[in-house]
Parts: structure tokens; C-alpha cells; sequence
């Protein structure tokens, strides 16, 4: 049997042109996915069963779901600073849970996006964000720059579905439609296939773009001979590029987000994009790394407020990042207790962080054993998201698709355990007030 | 004149929201009155009797007559001298994020070092880092245009990226050196930097800063205009930033 | 079986021409009945005003739009916060409050009914993701079609069956109730940072003029019989000058009947679209010619769309607008464009007293409710959170019905603004049965949601009721304006189908609400070319597939479904 239009729940592209054959409640082939995409699908090797162990460096014991979720519930309803990570993989279901059970127990939830694009959101506070849909851009783009950012390694149908080699109603010749323009600082595999590369010393992202300001706003003398490693000749040379494109889309990622500067990088290219308004239509818009880390961030702010970082300790939404992001918190060695869910923070907090999570009791829910699993105490494997469960994720231009379920699996979903979990700390904490 | 002294019973770990620890909450009270008081430790309230051993000498009909006294570390203890209106405190040690956020007036002495966000909103009254100071000095809050609006801070140490983001009056003087960005998006105020900075008043409207130390990249954005004395000594003036038609001013020793 | 019945009530109900009796109302059911066993629950109201639940038929209060603010503004969220309680869950914001904040703001104040104005078709699943966590409320949404791509080639092509078919199927997509167009054509002319400067400027690239557009989807929109009318924004909002397009734009419709019992076009917060002078220095009030033209035509409605001083945060599907307006303040800007569809922005603003244009703009909304004759032509909107935040209801209320209200704002107001409005010499003063028509019976009845159960106490109709705390016949509300806000703030009781929801200004109870939306059918032809066209959009230009693009079941949990078919 052959599922189509189905939608991969992997990166920020969310396609959802996929075809999956499926035979004996099996995937055995993804149709026009990239290989990572398809990999997902495919599946692999699993958690069986939820475990246990007292000891991190000892060996765990499988025990049963109601064991691991009454021993997690109630690590939780009596820590005093839990930390409630992850949420990308999972669907915007089980996310709302997610921000319940925080607020039962006065935590911090957090989600990738604190060591990915949560410095873009810091942006958005300060400057907005003139962005739109990919297909906006699939359609009128005439001038794409991408800035920091690697899609031919990290997005790999970006180009072809939406960004470079696709035709759109006002591109009508495909990639010849559009001049491609690079930002890095190296040439990556992006960089050799666009029409210009510009070479940015490291750190200095930031000063470049401000030397365009000025440029574009006809202040041109007040620039120095060199910004950033770019001659003024270039600088000027690409403002006016800029500034006679119809329509021009920026495309960033960690390379202007994890860099010098990091939200400010993001926020003077939103002004950028901005004056470039006065002369032609330009947009901007983050290249998001998980499929519905965009969807944690959406179902938090209609939710909460705030598109993450929310510290519910007092009772009212809380939110500062650099103060109540993981990392911030982690680093401080606050946490007391950590709920790592859909999401890998093993893999990608840094050393001092993980060192705090070895100290404390961390339970994992997760279909598959990663980094986390490693520093875990109570692990509770459940449905892969996308592939064996239903529901909503949000694409890197925040337009919400449905997930579909295309197996089924004789484990519990992420939402059924977050449920439990919620049941389980309200007995408690009502059983000691 | 009302004198408290509190001295932390332990080394906390998780922080303490102590906004309760001001002048103002403190005048007149006695020992046991402000023992009652209460902090949070995470998401646990304690009541400051269990988290601080306290003394109180003397007494006060207002806040501009106490005088609080922290002996000991509080560097896991925040917002301490939050919306305070007047009198002292003195912390001998460090302190935690949010000291004296939104202060109206008074002073704040940290005779250690300062956490991210220290005097963060302030509207009057007088804080002194001796130690170093972290991130986002008399900064603001996510999306407000304005953070520092008036009062003065003086960090005798060093200090952290984004000093005075947002300014819009006041006055901050950094002794050390400050990190990145200092008076981004300012509007008023005035910053004095001795020691050396990076990317000083990006997107400055209106505003003075002064460094006296390097500056290891200055934004292209700024109009130079000569050589000018300031308190008898020579500096390169700016005029700045362009981009954002900023009659800021910048002074690069 | 469950039974309540509210004793000594003096009710307004303008649909059933109800004007201060004193009366009792039974309940069983959730809906109103004509009386009810001796069992029932007694609520004493004591004399006190009772009205319909309150129904707002245009505000911004889920989706992209609105979210878009809430991330933005952080310092919008760190206001109004209250933590949980038993019944209720962790509120924040102010210009875009959180989701549960929305809905017991509205149920605080006893409304029980609010229609999202503008949804994106491509985007509605997640109007309708906030539009379920919004609490006690009932709900709707206007699905956006003044610049769509499927809309403008139908109408080029003179294919009223075709563009009848789509308005059906996008709002079927959307699960919407009824036809919104801002800005017709401007959303496309955006798409390249263009926009249309009046009725006979063509849509750049598609050759149909904003006229054309208005007109046909108001005939689209009859010929499917929908409940509500078209629901326009017009072309030049926010330009000095802009009421002789909106008086332009009025005409366009003059002679377009429906077969219901409603207006044939509705449109809104026109106080933004009043607007005389060439440009800012010489900016006036134009709300006399509008009104004129209200009271001498009947086939249209408008709602105010009034300025309240303070913080706002605009959002609007008028992308050049929020552009202008974002350059023009140095503030914040979001843009979202939504392929072949429409364009969006927000904009977080203040308006200040002292500003003579904020002035004007205050004057305008109040001059246009006042100086109309007909009280049910002109609803009372904010345009929430665009002229200012929901909330302030109660506030706008009291201004409609006391001068000296009036007077106690405008000693604040900038002296220039009174050389440029009428304001000043308004004595008029709307009464309770004003209020009520102004905000709740002439909302249902525009929305056409007057047969469903909405905006009145008749039987039949949804048990929802607003006790609040003022006994009318004891209060004069031009002079004791400050009890009367207070009592239109937190109503003493708020009841939602039945169920007390609001006691003495708290919140005790949160159901959930239904959500209305339509579903019509066209001829078979036009369905058949209409997708033709649409397969043909979905292969070479949308960025999604056809099949998943439609707002599945799953995402209304609770749908009240009205069928129409074409005329």
C-alpha cells in the first residue's frame, strides 16, 4: 500500500509531497524524501521497553509503564527547580501538555530552539519579523541570500522545492529566475553552488550588515574601506543588488544565530530587510532545524505568552532568556530534576550543562536511544511522532500541517504519558495541600 | 536609623527571588516580622527566617531611614532591592541577577560581584558594583523601548555585553572594561567606559558615551567630527548612528 | 434536565423588543425557555440590567496574526498576569492576552460570542487550534478572500459560478463562516511591496480592479445565501483623505439584495476609513458624510472601530498599511505574507491624547455611532487589539451613553482635534436599549447568527445572559458613568448555555464553546472548473499539497454547521 502526500517529520521543510509504501504494518520505502527524512521513516533500532536504574553508569532494569511514569511523576511534584526540555520532534498535542505539567510543578520548559533560534526570537522582540510563506518566496524571489546558513547539508530539499531550482508563477525559469547570493564564513557546499559567495570574517556578521545600512540609506561615506573582511567596493556593489531586486528573501541559520552578537545578528538583519522595503519587497525568515520545533514555540506563546523559556516557579509565566533559557539554568547548576522529552539535550548541551544533568535524576521520554539515554535515570519509549502518531507540527514559515500516521505500534504516545504523568503529580501535590 | 543584618544561613544552589528583601519592606519591622517575610527558592516559598539569620538595631518610620546589611554570599539571591524608593543596602559579597531592577531610589552597594540585569529598569536612586558586573547593566526587559531612564550605576571591575541597552536616561560608568555592544539602541543617557569595549552605540538615536580605553571595532555607522575635550581630556568625537539619523554622541580616546 | 430560572430581570432585548421590562427568564437545557419546574436554579437579579450575552462580530483573538504579537511582545505579555486558580489557568497580556486570558476577559465582561475577523485559508488550522483553547466562548471565523489568486482569475474571467465555488470551498478549507476582504487586491499588490490606491486601480499581474472584486464576491456570497454579508475592509485605510474611496466603496454594493433578512454589505471599523484633509497636517473627521450615508441607505452596516487611548497592538490583513504605519513610528514590524492569498502585519503602537491625530481618530469612532440614526446600522467594536483592547468595552459603552463621559476624556484630548470633528457639540446620549442593540443584538443580526440562538433572550435562543450589577431604572448613566463601566466590566453574572460561567466578576465554570462555520455547495460546473483551476494552483504554485491543506475535523471540536445552497 502507498501512502501519499506525506508529510516528513524531520527538518523545518516539513515536506509533504512524500510517498511511503507500506506493507504488514512496515515501511519498506520513502518515496521523494532526502535521506535523512527517509532514514526517520524507515525507522530503526528502538527503546523496548520503559526502564529504570538508581546508579547513571549502572545498568537499567525494564519496568513497567505505570512504574516509570508514578517514579516520574513524582521526582517532579517534589523538585524545586525541574527543567522540562526537548519538544521538537514531538507534535503541538502533546507540547500543550507539556506546558500543563510545568505549570503543575513550577518548572522551567524550555525547547531546542534555546541552543538553535531561540536568538532569533530575541530578535523578533526587538525589531518584529517581515517574513511570509515559503511559497511567497517559491514565487517571486528574484534575489535569495543565505546567510549563515548550509541548506544543501541541512535542509536538502530547500533548493529544489522552494528556494532556488523551483519554478514559481513570477520565476518562471527556475533557477534563472533568481541570483543567489552567499554569506558565510567558508565556502560551504551552498556557497559553491550560488552565483556569488561573500566571504564574512568570523564574528563580524553583524558590522557587515550595518555597513549595508548605511550603504542602502545613502551614507555611504561614514563606511570604512573594509567591514568584516568585505571591501566597501563589494558592499556597495551588493546594496545595490539589494536595492533594484523585485523581491529578495533571506534565508539564515546558526551562522549568524550562534556567532558573535548572536540575537543582535538577527535583529540588524530584520532591519536591514526592513529599509530594503522602502526600495523593493524583501523578506527574511529563519531556516528552523526540527520539523515542529516551530510549533513549540507557537503553541507556548498562544499558551503562555512567550515562545519558550517560560519559568513557572511563581506561578505567573516568567520569561528571560538568559536567565530562564536550559543553558542558563544548567550552567548555574539550578536544576534539580530534568524531563528531557522529544528532543536531545545529551547530544547537544554543552559540557558544563550535561555535567549538571549527571548529577540529578533524568528521565527521558523518547522512541529511540540517544546521547540523553546515556545520563538518564527512568527512560519511557513511545510512538514516533509523524510515522506511527497523528497530529500537528508547524513548518520553519509557521504554517501548520497535519502529520500522518502511516503504522501502527503497541506504544503509548507522547500525550498518553504526559497525560499520566499530570494525573499522577495533581494526586500528589493535592494529597500535600 | 533602622540597621538589618542578613546573613545567609546556607550557600543556596537553586536561586532565591528575594524582591521582598528592600528598605521599604523592611521599615519599622522587627526581627520576626521580616523573618515572616517570603522568598522563593525555586518554586518552594520559604520565609527569610529559615534562609537568613537576622538582626535587627534600631528602628525606622521609612524606607530612606534603613539601612540593610547582607554579610555573606548572595550570588544565588535575586532581586534584591527591587522597586526600592530609598535607603541602603549593602551586600558584602555577590549578588544575583536583578539587583535593584525598577529601583526608584536609594543606594545598592555590592562589595563583590554583580549578576546579569543588575539595576535593570532603573529609574532613580544610586547602585556600586565593586566587584564585576555580568551582562545587560541597567539594561531593560524583551521588547520595551526603554530600559535605564535615570539613576546611576558605577561597576569598578568589568562588565559583561550589552551595558545600557536601550538607555533612555541615567548614568552608568564602567571602571574595567565592558563586553560587546555597549548603549545598542540607546536614547538617552550617558555611558562612561575607562577601560576598552567593542561596537559601541549601534542604532544610538541620542545619547553620550565615552571610552577611554580601545575599541576593537568600531561601527561603520558613526560620522566622525574632530577632536574634541571632554573634562580637559582629548577625544575623537562621533556622531552617530547614521542609519538611524542618531545625534548620539560617541567619544574614542 | 437542567433547569435555572432568572427572576426579576430587567431585560433588554432589542430583537424581541424587549426595552426595560422586568420579567423572569427560564432556562432549561442550556437554551431559553417559556417556563421551567418549580425545581429549577433561582438567581434573584434583583431589578438588576440583564442583556444577551454579549457578541463582538469583529476582533483579532486567534491565529497567526495574533500570535505573531504575543512572541513579539513580551512586554505586552508581562502585563495583566494572574496566576491559576482551581478553575482557571495562568493569565497574561494585555493588547493580546493568552489564549484562556481572551476567553475570560470576554466572559468577565458577559460576552459569550466573538468572531475572529480574518482568517488566512492556508493558515486557518491554526485559528482554529487557538480558537478551541479559547475558553467559554462561542466563536466563528471570517475566512479572507479579497486577494486570492483562485478569486481574482474567476472574477477576470467573468465566472460568478466559479468564484461562488470557491468562496464555498474556502470556507469549507477554513471551516469559516462568512466572506472577508481587506483591502481587495492590495494583498497582492503587497506581494511586491505594491498596493492599490482606490476601486478602479488594477491588481497588478491579474488585471481585475479592487471594484470588481467587491462587487462579484458580494454577488458570490448572495447567490450561496451565506448567513453573514461580505465583510469589507476597505481600500486607503489610514490615509488622510480615504472617505471619499469609502463612500465610493458603499456604492459598489447599493444595489446588491440578498434573500435574507440583512444587510447586503458590511464594513468595518470605519472609523480608520473616515478620514478627511490631503495629508496629516490638515487631517479631519469625515464621520458626517458616512453617517449621512447611512441614513439614507439601508442595505449596509458598519462597526466603529473606536481608538482607545494607550497601548494597542495593530494587526491587520493590510500589509502596506502596517508597513507605513511601522515606518512612519520607527516601531516594531512583522509582516506575513500568505501565498496566493493575502498578506498580514503587526504593529505594536500607542496612542496618546496629546497627539491631535489620535484625537481625531477617538472622535471619529464615537461621531460615526452617535451622529447615525439607525442605532442598529453601527456596532461597537475597538477592532480589538487595533483601536485598543477588548476590555475597554465597558469604557466605549459609557461615552455612547454620557456627554459628560465624553467631556472628561476630551479635557485630556489635544485642543486641535475639536477644529477638525464635531465631537464637541454631539449632545446625544444612547440608553440601555442603544447598548444592547450596539453590542449584542445587531452583532448576531449581522452576522446572521440571530436564528442560531444568538444576541437575544427569546425562546429558543441559547441561555446566554449578562446580569450586571446596575438597576437601570435607578442609575443615570450620563452622570454615574464610573459604577456603570465597573458594572459592565465584571458582570454580576455571566451564564453560557446554561451554566454559570461569571459570578460577581469571577470566573467559576469553563465550558467550551462551539465554533459556527459553513458549508455551501455551488452549482456542479462551477465546482468542476473551479477545480480545475485549484489542482492546476496547488501543482505549480502553493508549497503544500492539496491534500493536506484543508482544516480536517479534528481541529473543531465542537462545530455548529450551517448548510446553504445556492440561489
Amino acid at each position: 500500500m502507498i501512502i501519499k502526500d506525506v508529510l516528513c517529520p524531520f527538518c523545518g521543510c516539513l515536506c509533504d509531497d512524500l510517498a511511503v509504501e507500506v506493507e504488514d504494518n512496515k515501511v519498506v520505502d520513502v518515496k521523494h524524501a532526502c535521506k535523512i527524512g527517509a532514514s526517520k521513516i524507515m525507522g530503526h533500532d528502538r527503546i523496548k521497553a520503559p526502564m529504570m536504574r538508581d546508579d547513571k553508569n549502572g545498568e537499567f532494569r525494564e519496568v513497567s509503564y505505570d512504574e516509570a511514569i508514578n517514579e516520574s511523576a513524582k521526582i517532579l511534584a517534589n523538585s524545586k527547580r525541574p527543567l522540562l526540555y526537548g519538544w521538537a520532534s514531538g507534535l503541538c498535542e502533546m507540547m500543550a501538555k507539556g506546558i500543563l505539567l510545568n505549570e503543575e510543578v513550577g518548572g522551567i520548559i524550555d525547547n531546542t530552539a534555546s541552543v538553535c533560534h531561540g536568538p532569533s526570537v530575541l530578535g523578533v522582540h526587538e525589531k518584529g519579523l517581515p517574513t511570509g510563506t515559503l511559497g511567497q518566496f517559491a514565487n517571486r524571489a528574484d534575489l535569495v541570500v543565505f546567510w549563515g546558513c548550509n541548506p544543501v547539508q541541512a535542509h536538502p530539499r530547500h533548493m529544489s522545492r522552494y528556494s532556488v531550482f523551483n519554478k514559481g508563477f513570477f520565476a518562471s525559469k527556475g533557477r534563472r529566475s533568481r541570483k543567489v547570493v552567499v554569506f558565510d564564513v567558508r565556502k560551504t557546499d551552498t556557497a559553491e553552488m550560488a552565483d556569488e559567495y561573500v566571504q564574512v570574517n568570523p564574528g563580524e556578521d553583524y558590522i557587515v550588515m550595518s555597513a549595508l545600512r548605511a550603504i542602502i540609506a545613502d551614507k555611504a561615506d561614514v563606511v570604512p574601506d573594509s567591514v568584516g573582511g568585505v571591501p566597501k567596493e563589494k558592499l556597495v556593489e551588493l546594496a545595490e543588488a539589494m536595492k533594484s531586486a523585485k523581491f529578495g528573501i533571506v534565508y539564515f541559520g546558526m551562522g549568524l544565530t550562534q556567532s558573535r552578537g548572536k540575537y543582535k545578528n538577527i535583529d540588524n538583519a530584520v532591519s536591514l530587510i526592513t529599509e530594503l522595503n522602502a526600495h523593493g519587497k524583501h523578506s527574511i525568515i529563519p531556516m528552523r532545524g526540527h520539523y515542529n520545533v516551530g510549533g513549540f514555540g507557537q503553541v507556548c506563546a498562544w499558551t503562555t505568552g512567550y515562545a519558550g523559556a517560560v519559568d513557572m516557579s511563581r506561578g505567573i509565566p516568567y520569561y528571560n532568556p538568559g536567565e530562564t533559557c536550559s543553558n542558563d539554568l544548567l550552567m548555574r547548576e539550578e536544576i534539580d530534576a530534568a524531563f528531557v522529552i522529544a528532543g536531545d539535550a545529551g547530544a547537544h548541551f554543552p559540557a558544563q550543562s550535561i555535567a549538571r544533568m549527571s548529577k540529578v535524576p533524568v528521565i527521558q521520554v523518547d522512541p529511540f536511544h540517544n546521547p540523553t539515554t546515556e545520563m538518564a535515570n527512568i527512560v519511557i519509549p513511545t510512538k514516533v511522532s509523524g510515522v506511527e502518531l497523528e497530529g500537528t507540527a508547524y513548518r520553519m514559515d509557521c504554517v501548520s500541517l497535519r502529520m500522518r500516521k502511516l503504522v501502527d505500534v503497541d506504544f503509548p504516545s507522547d500525550e498518553e504519558v504526559l497525560d499520566k504523568i499530570i494525573a499522577k503529580v495533581q494526586e500528589i501535590k493535592g494529597a500535600s495541600s | 536609623m533602622q540597621t538589618i543584618t542578613l546573613v545567609p544561613k546556607e550557600q543556596f544552589k537553586i536561586s532565591v527571588e528575594a524582591e521582598t528583601i528592600t528598605p521599604d519592606n523592611f521599615a519599622g519591622k522587627s526581627a520576626d516580622e521580616i523573618g515572616a517575610l517570603v522568598a522563593f527558592e525555586g518554586n518552594a516559598p520559604r520565609p527569610l527566617s529559615e534562609l537568613f539569620d537576622i538582626k535587627v538595631n534600631g528602628s525606622a518610620d521609612a524606607a530612606d531611614d534603613v539601612k540593610i546589611e547582607i554579610n555573606g554570599n548572595v550570588n544565588r539571591v535575586k532581586r534584591i532591592g527591587e522597586a526600592m524608593t530609598a535607603g541602603l543596602i549593602m551586600i558584602n559579597g555577590d549578588v544575583d541577577m536583578r539587583c535593584g531592577a525598577k529601583m526608584k531610589g536609594g543606594t545598592i552597594t555590592i562589595k563583590g560581584n554583580a549578576d546579569s540585569w543588575v539595576g535593570q529598569e532603573m529609574t532613580g536612586g544610586e547602585i556600586n558594583v565593586q566587584g564585576d558586573a555580568n551582562y545587560y547593566v541597567g539594561a531593560g526587559y524583551r521588547g520595551e523601548a526603554c530600559g535605564m531612564r535615570g539613576g546611576k550605576i558605577t561597576v569598578f571591575g568589568n562588565a559583561n555585553d550589552f551595558v545600557g541597552e536601550h538607555m533612555c536616561g541615567g548614568e552608568i560608568v564602567i571602571k574595567g572594561n565592558a563586553g560587546i555592544m555597549p548603549g545598542v539602541s540607546n536614547k538617552g543617557g550617558k555611558i562612561v567606559i575607562e577601560g576598552d569595549t567593542d561596537m559601541p552605540g549601534s542604532e544610538m538615536t541620542k545619547g553620550t558615551i565615552i571610552v577611554k580605553g580601545t575599541v576593537k571595532d568600531l561601527m561603520p555607522v558613526y560620522q566622525r567630527e574632530g577632536i574634541e575635550a571632554v573634562d580637559g581630556v582629548e577625544f575623537t568625537k562621533y556622531v552617530g548612528d547614521v542609519v538611524v539619523d542618531g545625534t548620539g554622541e560617541l567619544f574614542v580616546k | 434536565m437542567s433547569e435555572m430560572v432568572i427572576k426579576n430581570a430587567t431585560v433588554y432585548d432589542p430583537i424581541n423588543n424587549i426595552n426595560g421590562d422586568m420579567m423572569d427568564i427560564a432556562v432549561k437545557d442550556g437554551k431559553i425557555v417559556d417556563s421551567v419546574s418549580g425545581s429549577a436554579q433561582t438567581i434573584d437579579a434583583g431589578g438588576r440590567l440583564v442583556y444577551p450575552g454579549g457578541v463582538d462580530a469583529h476582533t483579532h483573538i486567534a491565529g497567526s496574526k495574533v500570535n505573531v504579537g504575543r512572541i513579539m511582545r513580551p512586554d505586552d505579555s508581562r502585563l495583566n498576569n494572574k496566576p491559576r486558580t482551581k478553575v482557571t489557568r495562568p493569565r497574561t497580556g494585555y493588547t493580546v492576552p493568552n489564549v484562556y486570558s481572551m476567553g475570560y476577559g470576554y466572559a468577565e465582561m458577559g460576552y459569550t460570542t466573538a468572531f475572529e475577523a480574518a482568517v488566512p485559508i492556508l493558515k486557518a488550522r491554526h485559528t482554529h487550534e487557538e480558537l478551541e483553547e479559547i475558553p467559554i466562548i462561542d466563536k466563528g471565523g471570517l475566512t479572507l478572500f479579497g486577494s486570492n489568486w483562485m478569486v481574482m482569475d474567476a472574477i477576470r474571467e467573468n465566472d460568478l459560478d466559479r468564484l461562488a465555488a470557491y468562496v464555498a470551498w474556502g470556507l469549507l478549507s477554513s471551516r469559516g463562516w462568512g466572506v472577508k476582504i481587506v483591502n481587495p487586491g492590495g494583498g497582492e499588490a503587497w506581494g511586491f511591496g505594491k498596493n492599490v490606491s482606490g476601486l478602479d486601480d488594477p491588481v497588478p499581474n491579474f488585471e481585475v480592479t479592487p471594484r470588481q472584486i467587491v462587487r462579484q464576491l458580494a454577488e458570490a456570497n448572495e447567490k450561496l445565501n451565506l448567513p453573514h454579508s461580505i465583510h469589507l475592509h476597505c481600500n486607503n485605510l489610514g490615509k488622510p483623505g480615504n472617505y471619499e474611496t469609502t463612500l465610493a466603496t458603499f456604492d459598489v454594493c447599493k444595489d446588491i439584495k440578498s434573500k435574507r433578512d440583512r444587510q447586503s454589505l458590511h464594513v468595518t471599523h470605519v472609523q480608520f476609513n473616515a478620514w478627511g484633509g490631503n495629508h496629516w497636517g490638515d487631517f479631519e473627521s469625515k464621520a458626517e458624510p458616512i453617517a449621512d450615508y447611512l441614513n439614507k441607505n439601508d442595505f449596509l452596516t458598519i462597526d466603529m472601530g473606536q481608538l482607545v487611548f494607550g497601548s494597542a497592538t495593530t494587526m491587520t490583513a493590510d500589509g502596506p498599511v502596517q508597513y507605513a504605519n511601522a515606518r512612519l513610528l520607527k516601531a516594531r514590524w512583522s509582516n506575513g505574507d500568505v501565498e496566493l492569498e493575502d498578506s498580514s502585519g503587526v504593529t505594536p503602537l500607542e496612542y496618546h491624547p496629546q497627539s491631535y491625530i489620535h484625537g481625531i481618530m477617538w472622535a471619529i469612532g464615537l461621531e460615526l455611532a452617535l451622529l447615525t440614526k439607525d442605532p442598529w446600522q453601527v456596532l461597537m467594536t475597538t477592532d480589538h487589539p487595533n483601536g485598543g483592547p477588548y476590555v475597554n468595552y465597558p469604557m466605549v459603552m459609557t461615552m455612547l451613553m454620557s456627554k459628560k463621559r465624553r467631556e472628561e476624556e476630551m479635557a485630556k484630548i489635544a485642543e486641535k482635534t475639536f477644529e477638525r470633528t464635531s465631537i464637541a457639540g454631539i449632545d446625544k446620549e444612547l440608553d440601555w436599549y442603544d447598548i444592547a442593540i450596539k453590542t449584542r443584538a445587531t452583532h448576531a443580526k449581522v452576522l446572521g447568527i440571530v436564528e442560531h440562538g444568538k444576541g437575544h433572550l427569546g425562546v429558543g435562543a441559547d441561555a446566554d445572559i449578562a446580569i450586571y450589577d446596575i438597576k437601570p431604572d435607578e442609575t443615570d448613566a450620563t452622570i454615574e458613568y464610573n459604577k456603570v463601566e465597573a458594572a459592565f466590566r465584571y458582570a454580576a453574572y455571566t451564564i453560557k448555555g446554561g451554566e454559570i460561567v461569571v459570578k460577581d466578576g469571577e470566573i467559576t465554570a469553563t465550558p467550551k464553546g462551539k465554533t459556527f462555520w459553513v458549508k455551501s455547495t455551488a452549482p456542479a460546473d462551477g465546482h468542476e472548473r473551479m477545480m480545475e483551476d485549484l489542482k492546476m494552483k496547488f501543482k505549480k504554485y502553493y508549497s503544500v499539497s492539496m491534500a493536506n491543506y484543508m482544516v480536517q475535523d479534528e481541529y473543531v471540536e465542537h462545530p455548529y454547521v450551517v448548510e446553504t445552497g445556492y440561489q
